[in-house]
């Protein structure tokens, strides 16, 4: 565990590179909508990048163009030299609400992406595998409507590991579950990633979630998001959160947000204005 | 208590909607005194009705019926359900061929009757013709809802799941998250294509529910015309039932 973790330290080229990615919009009324300006970010092979910001400054924006479902008005992502043109399955993607395909069971879930390159039987046990790790291997036959909102994200998460990505994407995974099974979650999540090491890209919207998870914690500006704050997360797992180092670290995102929000605001009261 | 048993559950209401009618059709019969040909008895009609399930000729003719409009069903949605699928995934189809089916459905099916004549003559392919007719726009309609209807997340998560080529995309997302719509278009189609089973056998017909209570109507036995009605009505509500059954297991 250890050595691993001194390797992803000193990884030298970013796996991912976002250079100065601009994404503009017009919206339904035709009005421009400046979503990302100029953004640039790099990203080692191995890092749990936690990206927090303002509502609507173009965080989902951001990942929706590292999952190749959107792309920049200006400027290139590439991974590993190579520039993303569309979804693949290299790049995982854990979604809000699950997206668990409900006309099949959880293992069908879980071994859905696996069928295009593993035989049934191979596909069968690296599912089984998966669920046994999130704790749901009793669950393998129950249709995702009958598993509760924790259960399904747990599932959509061995769907996505169990594919082997090289890099994760996730939207506000948690962001639709109570303070408890999110935390439960956290933890899961963590010993996952801990003992696997992908690359995750997690957005979220609770700086202390950011600084429990990630090993870099970014903070986008109000829009047109450009990136605020870059802090690396130099703290022991598995991480206190009353720990005075976690709490300035905390403080010090915390600080650089509020700028960030209050901008939000007067944003939001101009756009108002604007009617 | 009969609640708690579903069998009991599901029927209860269709026997008293039997008892319903049956009294009240008795109680007209015994005030107004009609003659039979223009208001049967109901023992008459439970009469006929043995009679004709013991002659066998009630099953023989319901069969045929049956036959008709399960071909013109499945033909019906072996062409709707890909039509449906194009229409919903092709913006220029959609609105290419909506304003064509939107003309075409107030139709009702008897109107195509004189065509089906002349085009198909008066043999099986004219009555498959009706019915084809009667089935075809529920199941365009709701294939293009359904396939409309596929939450885009779903469609993401095929997308980094590896479905790269739109077939496996279809195959794998599109089709199976739609399917319970289908299913519902199927299922309303078949009830449609039941009803049209008269104005496919008023054409020169020689057997089938509606020849019977066509032929029932020519020699003034309204008691068989009562007894082709009721089979139609029960028969509906049977099929209805299996995919009711069909739609939780699959939808
Ligand atoms: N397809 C689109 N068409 C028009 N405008 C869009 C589109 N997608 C995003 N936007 C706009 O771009 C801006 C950034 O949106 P985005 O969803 O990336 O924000 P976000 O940071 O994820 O917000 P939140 O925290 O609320 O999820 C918003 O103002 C949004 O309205
Ligand atoms: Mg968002």
């Amino acid at each position: 565990m250890k050595t691993s973790e001194q390797a992803v330290t000193r990884t030298p080229a970013p796996a991912i590179r976002i250079d100065k990615v601009s994404r503009h919009f017009h919206d339904a009324q035709g009005e421009f909508v400046e979503a990302l300006r100029s953004t640039s970010l790099d990203i080692a092979e191995g890092d749990f990048v936690a990206i927090v910001g303002p509502s609507g400054c173009g965080k989902s924006t951001l990942l929706n163009m590292l999952g190749g479902f959107d792309h920049p008005s200006s400027g290139r992502i590439t991974l590993d030299g190579q520039l993303i043109s569309g979804p693949d399955i290299d790049r995982g993607m854990v979604f809000q609400d699950y997206a668990l395909f409900p006309w099949l069971s959880v293992l069908d879930n879980v071994m859905f992406g696996l069928r295009h390159t593993q035989s049934r039987e191979d596909a069968r046990a690296i599912a089984r595998q998966w669920l046994d790790l999130v704790g749901l291997a009793d669950f393998e036959r129950k249709s995702p409507r009958q598993l509760s909102g924790g259960m399904k994200q747990r599932v959509a998460i061995a769907r996505t590991f169990a594919t082997n990505p090289r890099v994760i994407l996730m939207d506000e995974p948690f962001g639709a579950l109570d303070a408890l099974t999110r935390r439960f979650l956290q933890q899961q999540l963590l010993k996952i990633w801990r003992e696997h090491r992908k690359t995750v890209v997690f957005i979220t919207h609770s700086v202390q979630e950011a600084v429990y998870l990630a090993t870099r914690v970014v903070i986008l500006t109000a829009r047109p998001g450009q990136v605020k704050l870059d802090e690396r997360v130099d703290l022991e797992h598995p991480r206190q959160i009353n720990d005075p180092k976690f709490r300035d670290l905390e403080t010090r995102i915390f600080d650089a947000l509020d700028e960030e929000l209050a901008k939000t605001f007067k944003l939001e009261a101009s756009d108002g204005y604007a009617d | 208590m009969a609640r708690s048993h579903p069998v009991v559950g599901s029927l209860g209401p269709y026997v008293f909607a039997m008892l319903a009618i049956l009294s009240i059709w008795q109680l007209a019969v015994v005030a107004l005194a009609p003659p039979p040909s223009i208001l049967p008895s109901p023992t008459l009609v439970g009469q006929t009705l043995l009679e004709e399930m013991s002659s066998g000729a009630l099953f023989v003719n319901a069969g045929i019926s049956l036959a008709r409009v399960s071909v013109a069903w499945v033909l019906s949605a072996v062409i709707a359900i890909p039509l449906g699928v194009f229409m919903a995934r092709s913006r220029l189809a959609e609105r290419l061929i909506d304003p064509v089916i939107e003309l075409f459905r107030p139709i009702s099916p008897l109107a195509w009757i004189p065509l089906a004549i002349l085009w198909f003559g008066i043999g099986e392919s004219g009555k498959v013709f009706i019915i084809f007719v009667a089935t075809f726009f529920p199941i365009v309609l709701n294939t293009v809802s359904g396939v409309k209807r596929v939450d885009p997340v779903l469609i993401r998560a095929g997308r980094v799941l590896g479905c790269a080529r739109q077939i496996d995309l279809f195959w794998r997302v599109i089709f199976p998250a739609s399917l319970p719509s289908i299913l519902v278009g199927l299922r309303i189609s078949f009830g449609t294509g039941w009803a049209a089973i008269i104005a496919a056998e008023l054409v020169a017909s020689n057997s089938g529910l509606g020849y019977l209570i066509a032929d029932g109507m020519e020699i003034l036995r309204s008691d068989l015309v009562m007894v082709g009605m009721a089979a139609i009505g029960v028969i509906g509500v049977l099929v209805d039932a299996v995919f009711k059954v069909l739609q939780t297991r699959f939808g």
